[in-house]
């Protein structure tokens, strides 16, 4: 082995102990001084890239849901494939970078909202209707309250999500089911949109979390967003001010907000 | 019943520390690094039916949360990928001694290309054969990769301390 074998042979892996590796070490000076700040370079890094430790929170959070799903005895259908769904390419269009890491943020968030939609996409197909009773059923575990009408609602479900469980409804759109997602406790600075291949909608901040309302391409998606969020009533400082994101967004949009909201 | 929900607490308490640190080695952000590892675990208890063996849920892990790394820069790629645009300040959670910042930022500095399969072989412990599985490339071109990357870090900090020795900034 000559000294550039050796110092390849080592920066592949400073830790490996071949035989012909520490031959070459104990017989050249130079190979061995090298090594060992290489090694002490090494043990640097692995101590830099290992130390972080993750909130302890952060387990206990992603146990949460799993827990919840299977006390409930809730029977799976075959999802798409976990390999078919890593390979459908998502777009998600951003409109409102305020720096990158808030984008990304809201990226990820829109891209679990997508996903939730995607791995059950079965829900999709449920032709309901869902009872009333099962609604407030549904919101009763969140302490939520049916205070007007959905509408037709296809499926509703206290299902995982990102930081804890929420409510899954499938509404019926102008163009195909409607997926309602309401996520207490989750955060958005302002509206996201949601635009992938298939799906279009938008993520808006709440006062109790975020709701997400995602429908297939050319539904309009603000009427019911509006009818969603004003006929739940969530709990405990939930009633919706004029100030709030969510108004203000509709007011945007040309929606009257009521004081019901 | 399939594989991964027996063993999920377990695979959770076990594998989210390591994969976090590996979400925070790719993004460099603590907020981003936790929702990209709560959103694998999320896909992969959804999807739980394809893994068929649990001696590979590690892999299989890292794999979804690196493909859900690489789509966050989807659209960002150009600027992320310019070095003079990551943050200077040293993210928190990481040691901070003038050592310690020197190899974070020579390590930052490095090209996508050659920080993963470190961080896969440093952090995740995988061999060059599955970290070419995974990152779907030949093992030699892992070999290559990692060789390139410790290559690029040790001259660097000899550059850096070259530089401090002659007072330059
Ligand atoms: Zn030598
Ligand atoms: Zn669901």
């Amino acid at each position: 082995m000559d000294c550039l074998e050796f110092r390849r042979l080592l920066l592949q892996d400073p830790y490996r102990a071949e035989p012909e590796l520490l031959q070459h070490e104990s017989g050249c000076a130079e190979c061995a001084h090298y090594a060992a700040r290489i090694r002490q370079q090494e043990a640097s890094l692995r101590s830099l890239l290992n130390a972080p430790a993750p909130p302890p929170e952060l387990a206990e959070n992603i146990r949460l849901g799993a827990r919840m799903e299977r006390r409930s005895g809730y029977v799976r259908r075959v999802w798409m494939s976990a390999a078919a769904s890593l390979l459908i390419g998502i777009s998600i269009s951003m409109f409102m970078l305020f720096d990158q890491q808030q984008a990304r943020g809201n990226m990820l968030l829109a891209r679990s909202v997508i996903h939730h939609i995607e791995d059950e996409a079965g829900h999709l197909r449920e032709p309901g209707p869902a009872s009333p009773d099962r609604v407030r059923a549904v919101l009763a575990r969140f302490g939520a309250e049916l205070v007007g009408d959905l509408g037709p609602v296809r499926f509703a479900a206290e299902c995982v999500m990102r930081k804890r469980t929420g409510v899954h409804l499938v509404l019926s759109g102008e163009q195909g089911p409607v997926t309602a997602f309401m996520m207490p406790g989750e955060h958005a600075d302002s509206p996201i949109p949601i635009d992938s291949t298939r799906f279009h909608g938008e993520i808006i901040p709440t006062e109790w979390g975020v709701l997400a309302v995602v429908g297939e391409r050319g539904e309009v998606i603000a009427p019911i967003a509006t009818r969603l969020a004003r006929s739940v009533h969530w709990p405990q400082g939930s009633r919706l001010s004029a100030q709030t994101p969510l108004a203000a967004h509709l007011a945007r949009l040309g929606i009257h907000s009521p004081r019901t909201l | 019943m399939a594989a991964l929900s027996k063993h999920f607490d377990t695979l959770v308490g076990a594998l989210s520390p390591e994969l976090y640190r590996y979400a925070l080695g790719l993004c460099r952000n603590q907020d981003v690094a936790q929702d990209l590892v709560q959103e694998t675990f999320l896909r992969a208890w959804r999807s739980q039916q394809t893994l068929r063996d649990i001696k590979t849920a590690r892999a299989w892990l890292y794999t979804i949360l690196r493909n859900e790394h690489a789509r966050l820069y989807e659209r960002q790629r150009p600027e992320v990928r310019d070095p003079h645009l990551l943050p200077e300040v040293p993210v928190q959670g990481y040691d901070t001694r003038t050592e310690a910042f020197a190899l974070r930022r020579a390590l930052d500095q490095l090209d996508e290309q050659y920080r993963e399969p470190l961080l896969l072989q440093v952090i995740g412990g995988f061999s060059c054969k599955e970290i070419g599985r995974m990152l779907s490339l030949k093992p030699n071109t892992v070999l290559t990769r990692l060789f390139r990357a410790r290559k690029m870090l040790r001259d660097r900090l000899d550059e850096e301390g070259r530089e401090k020795q002659h007072g330059l900034p």
